[in-house]
């Protein structure tokens, strides 16, 4: 019989394995052929090369001239401005209304308060189409024009939510003794507040506005709906040209962009782990 | 300020952290799905706008009774819904299967590399959706990586058809919504409690009935969570179909994003979006009424 768990063990073991290559396999395999320098296969190696990635930042060489395949560095340019107002804007509105939320939901008891709980959670699990689609509507009926001001909306209207949960879940963990001892050790309201609540929140606060700021920069379908014509956003611009046909570029792109929210997620985990 | 008794200041401070909110999902969430509704009932205009009359025939398309003004009824919208509806649910079931294997490794595992697994798998989820697709997008092509490398090795003469198969749009699902099974389930595999294991053993159970009888009914909060999370956003989506299934398979999400861009028939694609929210709704009252009934804390409203 030992064999035979033996046996059972190792498959585990390597079913493990190969489960975390197909998660990984594909991310190493772009971030290779990023540095390829065929232009027009990306997929035949044919040379190392950072072209790519020099194109990207606007420095052209006569190497790569000769393929000069992206549209223009300006839009992509323009795409991550667009993408990075619309996350730091909807990251701020989010936190602070998402906040506020969970520590009235924590803090009091009054009528209603089911309802509010499930409305938190209904955005977050609404197919994205649907709240698309639903806010394209609303917008062209009220007459609101489209951009960056709609998106900042669409954008809040579900990250609220997430800033929501996670906010909510380090409330409750937090020791509610204290906020009794820092009352009968003569401290007010608000100074119990500021100095007892809100540094135990604070953890809370930061992983949300993290993950609301990921969501955002990563939005793809809701604003597909709501951005209009003129505007376009970083996924947005890569979607455009996955549809249109694809560009050695947009491997460097892509791999920046892995770069960037490995970066951020990473930081994130950590500080949670560290402020435990 | 003494004016001001402790319960109206109380009353006071919930209004101002739960007035915010309150106007903007009101504004924002809550009246844009209203309208939604009231517009799947009206009839579509000429020119992309809708007319104010009632107009039960956008559901009537999908449903079977199209209005004969204008057309016979034509099940191909039907057929595209139970698609959906099948694709959603194989990517729920290869999900589910890809995991929980691995969730049970992962469990036994010492502290440290248990951390650093679940980092791990949670990783891809912070990672841009549209780059995750796009790799597969470069690794399925007719020039992509699989047939470079098979064609390379000799082991096939001409590219095979990867991309743009329904098998490629379930490839994409799945690798997108690994972490949205992988967490549910592994929460639940962790808390099962390994002495009723072993007690089903010493009762003579072979393994087969102690994985149907204890193994898995413990384990089904996690999988029903896991499910629900992977099931809503399949059914919807349009971004994988769009990237990895090309024009030759349809789903509801990309019928919808037709009727919003290309057909401009707003009703039409409203009574879609309805219908997609119908399913999640059924879906998550069955959840609900199973989490109150076993009532043990389905991980999924965690």
């Amino acid at each position: 019989m030992s064999w035979l768990r033996k046996l059972g063990d190792t498959s585990l073991t390597t079913y493990t394995v190969l489960f975390f290559a197909f998660i990984y396999l594909p991310i190493a395999i772009i971030v290779i052929y990023s540095f390829n320098s065929d232009p027009v296969n990306m997929m035949r190696w044919s040379g190392f090369t950072f072209d790519w990635y020099k194109q990207i930042f606007g420095f052209s060489n006569a190497s790569s001239e000769a393929a000069l395949y992206i549209e223009s560095t300006e839009q992509l340019l323009a795409a991550i401005r667009n993408s990075l107002t619309v996350a730091a804007f909807t990251t701020t509105i989010a936190t602070v209304i998402g906040t506020a939320t969970a520590l009235a939901i924590y803090r009091y008891n009054f009528f209603g308060k089911r309802f509010y709980r499930t409305l938190m959670f209904a955005p977050m699990l609404m197919p994205d189409i649907v709240l698309g689609i639903a806010l394209l509507i609303f917008f062209v009926g009220v007459g609101m024009p489209l951009g960056i001001g709609s998106i900042i909306i669409g954008h809040c209207t579900f990250l609220i939510s997430y800033v929501f949960i996670v906010v909510s879940a380090r409330l409750a963990g937090m020791d509610r003794t204290l906020e009794n001892a820092s009352a009968d050790l003569g401290a007010n309201e608000w100074t119990t507040f500021r100095r007892v609540v809100l540094p135990q929140v604070m953890p809370g606060v930061i992983g949300g506005a993290l993950l609301a700021f990921i969501i955002s920069m990563d939005d793809l379908v809701i604003t597909y709906f709501i951005s209009g014509v003129g505007t376009q956003t970083l996924p947005l611009f890569i979607f455009g040209m996955l549809r249109r046909g694809i560009k050695p570029e947009v491997n460097a792109i892509a791999v920046m962009m892995l770069l960037f929210s490995f970066t951020v997620a990473a930081l994130g985990l950590y500080f949670r782990s560290r402020r435990r | 300020m003494s004016a001001l008794t402790l319960r109206a200041r109380q009353r006071l401070q919930l209004a101002g952290l739960l007035g915010p909110v309150t106007v903007f999902l009101g504004i924002f969430f809550l009246t844009p799905l209203v309208i939604m509704l009231i517009y799947s009932f009206l009839a579509p205009g000429l020119y992309g706008g809708v007319v104010w009359e009632f107009y039960p025939h956008n559901f009537g398309r999908i449903l079977g009774f199209a209005d004969p003004a204008f057309e016979y009824f034509d099940p191909v919208y039907f057929q595209i819904f139970l698609n959906s509806l099948r694709i959603a649910l194989t990517t729920v079931v290869i999900t589910l299967l890809v995991c929980y294997p691995a969730a049970f490794q992962i469990a036994r595992l010492p502290e440290r590399w248990k951390t650093f697994c679940l980092f791990l798998i949670t990783l891809p989820f912070f990672a841009s959706l549209i780059v995750r697709l796009f790799i597969w997008v470069l690794i399925l092509k007719q020039t992509g990586f699989i047939n470079q490398t098979l064609m390379s090795l000799g082991l096939i003469s001409e590219p095979l058809d990867l991309i743009y198969t329904e098998g490629a749009i379930l490839l994409g699902l799945v690798y997108i919504f690994i972490p949205f099974m992988f967490l549910p389930v592994y929460a639940s595999v962790e808390k099962i409690d390994w002495t009723l294991v072993r007690a089903s053993q010493d009762l003579g159970a072979n393994g087969i009935q102690t994985f149907w009888r204890v193994i898995l009914p413990l384990t089904l909060p996690g999988i029903l969570g896991g499910s629900i999370l992977v099931f809503i956003p399949s059914l919807g989506n349009f971004v994988v179909p769009a990237v990895l299934g090309g024009a030759k398979v349809l789903m509801l999400g990309n019928l919808i994003e037709q009727q919003f861009l290309a057909a401009r028939n707003w009703p039409f694609g409203a009574a879609l979006a309805m219908l997609v929210m119908a399913a999640v709704l059924v879906l998550l009252f069955l959840y609900v009424r199973f989490e109150s009934k076993s009532g043990d804390d389905a991980p999924l409203l965690n």
